[in-house]
């Protein structure tokens, strides 16, 4: 092992180079520039190709054109570039496209404050497109290191699956500056649980067959298959076709041959959830670890309190919440999204509240002051504006 | 239990806020520690300040938020006014009283440190003087070695700058 | 023809989707005649499109490989594509005179800066046609169509001076021309030269659309009177006063000036690779 001193945003970088990815297409945004910064020195060296768009709806077409072509694509952005890439990825999603795509949240709506950690399109990840008739593969890393993990992971699955992969990171995680393991043999990283899987051809001529089956090939150009892939919806040779019918089957695979085989997506952290606590903390990414924190120094206190960090976002883990208890849902943004999904799961019974906040993490402090006054059953206090409404 | 140290550098742009951080962390992976770094930059006003939160720990580090510092680094006054809530008795506030004046009410220790001048006078030049606060630092900091410090100096920091940089160290641990 | 058909058309896509009488089958003719002609086989081309009329007249219906982009970003996606493909796979794109010029012309544009590899062939039916007939970019000034009732009156980049494919020229793009898809045999000529370009080439062939422009801008069904306006319009001329017709010809013959994009890219690449650089 390699230990470094390094960036998510290098992390990130080393993933996908150590996934095979060979093509970055981007559009400089902060906080994701110098993931295409280090895209643009790494790639040349393996033998990839480095790419500045015209603009980030560019950006990912340019990564979808080369992953028909049997490259393995990347593209990282910021949300008012993530919001561009619901064209495309609707295209990548339909047409059964892999490809990779990481957004370092920060805060908003639009251009919001650039430089300040966010997190705003845990809603907007799942839909990042129009239509429906999908579902999402999202993961959320919370360190520097699992910025690694969870960009090998998201290789890995865009390839079984066949679809787009959204890595869901903050400023922080992309950003921040951490002890990094970086794996210096195929041992290493075997080791650490991940795995390559190369890209396939499709040989033809049921590129879109009606089944939940995951490990089909990808369709890819320029073998002469007879390789049919478009915005229309397909029948299964990948021709256009305007039949309910057809229309049903597609929508059906893309739902459940994701919700079928959870279990290679599914991944949470749960913390002193064994004696069944009163309070459970629950947040992603970097606000999970100060919730770890808190989660810990109450424990410290003799207090009954578990947390729960969901690490693929979606498809949502209702299961996570199963136990009847008093949930507190810290987030990045004062609107409330994790929340709602969380409410929605929540055992009967179960209380839900939120605590949110932009640019800056909480404090493990603050988090242990609302824990106790939850013990106590006692309101949520904030000043003005802050109150809480969930 | 594990110990953690939390290390709070503010300043303003240019002051080698996100220097001092990136040595210190490569320092404690050199040693074989966990270490994390934040890096923020004033929201309220654009050019308002420039964080370094940094935690080093002998296991992973949970929260990576300074809460409580064991030690600041106040390098402008903005950064002092800023951030001189989050300290308490335990906290060693280093500052340069030329820059940033302490607060008489505040609990916390102060060290001042007269670095810009010392840096401009025996090294021809102010830029030196987060160097300086480094060496002032580590020889309070428990956990990191200072061979460690020096060896993320060479690795962080530009090679030209090496020999000053080294100097500018050992004035700030002979300050001890 | 029919052997044409047999040859590179997929069977059961024949005879497509356009209308009775519509110019578009020509158009789609023209560009398989040039292939043939160029003695290109089924694996020697990837074939893309975009949408509308184009989009929906020529999507799968080449025997080979195929795709369909989103509205406009099918010159993006060819981009991407173009660095996948062999240097010596013919990429052609068939799309539409709004897909191309108007919601992405951005991405078309850049393609041209790039040089990238590809034919874009716009089937230019003066205005959105598919959507049930409303002004674009290459609609006459003065058309009545369902969204100018009192006559296009929005600046188009067709007349009073302007020419869309000079816009192209200046961006980079290394071959150029346009045509109506009534003059025969040059329009196969121009997409012949296009095809064979190692860079971005276009080709602009107008075509008349019978059901939506013949009946709202012309005022009739019948498909000889629309047809003989076509011919009317139409100069063998670039000089020609673009107020009252179509100019036609070359416009930008520039094959081989410029580095092609994939082919500048690997060879930047493979410098990096040995310890170089650009500068």
């Amino acid at each position: 092992m390699k230990r470094t001193f390094d960036t998510g945003n290098a992390a990130i970088t080393e993933a996908a180079i150590r996934s095979g990815c060979t093509l970055f297409a981007g559009y400089p945004i902060t906080p994701a520039t110098e993931i295409a910064e280090n895209m643009s020195r790494r790639l040349p060296q393996v033998g990839g190709y480095y790419l500045q768009a015209e603009d980030e709806n560019a950006a990912l077409h340019i990564c979808n054109g080369g992953s028909i072509g049997g490259l393995k694509a990347m593209t990282a952005t910021s949300g008012p570039g993530f919001i561009l890439f619901a064209d495309a990825f609707g295209w990548a999603v339909s047409s059964e496209v892999p490809v990779v795509i990481v957004n370092s949240q920060r805060v908003g709506p639009v251009s919001g404050i650039t430089g300040a950690p966010g997190q705003g399109e845990f809603y907007l990840s799942r839909y990042l497109t129009h239509g429906g008739n999908f579902e999402t593969i999202v993961l959320a890393p919370s360190s520097v290191q699992e910025a690694y993990r969870l960009t090998v992971r998201a290789f890995y699955l865009a390839e079984r699956f066949r679809t787009p992969v959204i890595v869901l990171a903050d400023q922080m995680v992309t950003d921040g500056w951490e002890t990094l393991e970086l794996p210096e043999t195929d041992a290493e990283f075997l080791a650490m649980g991940l795995e390559v899987v190369p890209r396939r051809i499709h040989p033809g001529p049921e590129f879109y067959p009606a089944t939940d089956d995951i490990d089909i090939p990808p369709v890819v150009l320029g073998h002469n298959t007879g390789a049919a892939c478009s915005d229309w919806t397909p029948t299964d040779r990948g021709h256009d076709t305007e039949d309910i019918t057809w229309q049903h089957k597609h929508a059906w695979r893309l739902i459940h041959k994701i919700l079928n085989h959870r279990d290679l997506i599914d991944e949470a952290d749960q913390w002193f959830l064994d004696d069944a606590p009163e309070v459970i903390l629950v947040a992603y990414g970097t606000p999970s670890r100060v919730v770890q924190s808190a989660v810990r120094a109450a424990r410290s206190e003799g207090l009954p309190v578990g947390g729960i960090r969901p690490i693929s976002l979606w498809p949502f883990q209702d299961h996570l919440f199963k136990r009847r208890a008093i949930y507190l849902v810290v987030e990045l943004n004062w609107d409330g999204q994790l929340v709602r999904e969380v409410q929605r799961a929540a055992a009967d019974g179960s209380q839900v509240h939120f605590w949110g906040r932009c640019g800056e993490l909480p404090t493990s402090g603050e988090l242990l002051e609302d824990i106790k006054a939850l013990l106590k059953h006692e309101p949520l206090v904030r000043d003005g504006w802050r109150t809480e409404k969930w | 239990m594990a110990e953690r140290i939390e290390i709070l550098v503010s300043g303003y742009g240019g002051q080698g806020v996100v220097r001092i951080g990136q040595v210190l962390g490569q320092a404690a992976v050199n040693q074989g520690l966990y270490t994390s770094m934040l890096i923020s930059h004033g929201t309220e006003t654009r050019g308002g300040y420039v964080r370094s939160q940094v935690v080093i720990s002998d296991e992973f580090i949970d929260s990576p938020v300074v809460e409580r510092p064991d030690f600041f680094c106040a390098f402008s006054g903005i950064a002092y006014t800023m951030f001189k809530g989050l300290c308490g008795p335990q906290s060693l506030i280093l500052h340069n009283p030329e820059i940033v004046s302490a607060d008489p009410e505040l609990a916390s220790p102060h060290w001042g440190i007269t670095a810009e001048t010392a840096a401009a006078e025996e090294l021809g030049d102010a830029v030196f003087a987060n160097v300086i606060f480094l060496g002032a630092l580590s020889s309070r900091l428990p956990l990191l070695s200072p061979k460690h410090i020096v060896e993320a100096i060479r690795q962080r920091l530009p090679e030209r700058f090496h020999e000053k940089n080294l100097q500018a160290f050992e004035m700030g641990r002979v300050l001890a | 023809m029919s052997d044409l058909l047999e040859k590179y058309v997929r069977p059961e896509k024949n005879p497509g989707t356009a209308c009775k009488g519509c110019g578009l089958r020509l158009a789609h003719r023209k560009v398989l005649e040039a292939i043939d002609e160029l003695g290109l086989a089924q694996g020697d081309v990837v074939w893309g499109t975009g949408i509308g009329c184009s989009g929906r007249q020529t999507f799968v219906t080449w025997k080979g490989d195929t795709f369909a982009g989103t509205h406009g970003r099918v010159y993006a996606m060819a981009t991407g594509l173009r660095l996948a493909l062999p240097p010596e796979k013919r990429l052609i794109l068939t799309v539409g005179d709004g897909d191309a010029f108007t919601i992405g012309f951005l991405h078309l544009l850049n393609a041209a800066r790039r040089n990238v590899d590809m034919t874009v062939v716009v089937f230019d039916n003066l205005g959105y046609q598919s959507t049930g007939g409303q002004y674009g970019v290459t609609t006459p000034l003065g058309s009545k169509t369902d969204s100018s009732p009192y006559g296009a009156w929005e600046p188009n980049w067709t007349q009073r001076g302007f020419d869309v494919l000079r816009i192209l020229k200046e961006a980079g793009a290394t071959f150029l021309a346009r045509h109506t898809v009534l003059q025969g045999h040059e329009p196969v000529d121009s997409l012949k030269q296009a095809i064979q370009n190692p860079g971005f080439s276009l080709v602009q062939l107008i075509y008349p659309c019978v059901t939506h422009y013949g009946v709202q801008a012309l005022g009739t069904r019948d498909l000889a009177t629309i047809y003989d306006w076509f011919r009317e319009r139409t100069a063998d001329d670039l000089t020609a006063d673009e107020n009252t017709h179509f100019t036609t010809g070359i416009v930008h013959d520039a094959v081989g000036s410029r580095v092609e994009f994939a082919a500048g890219l690997r060879e930047f690449v493979a410098t990096v690779q040995k310890g170089g650089g650009n500068g």
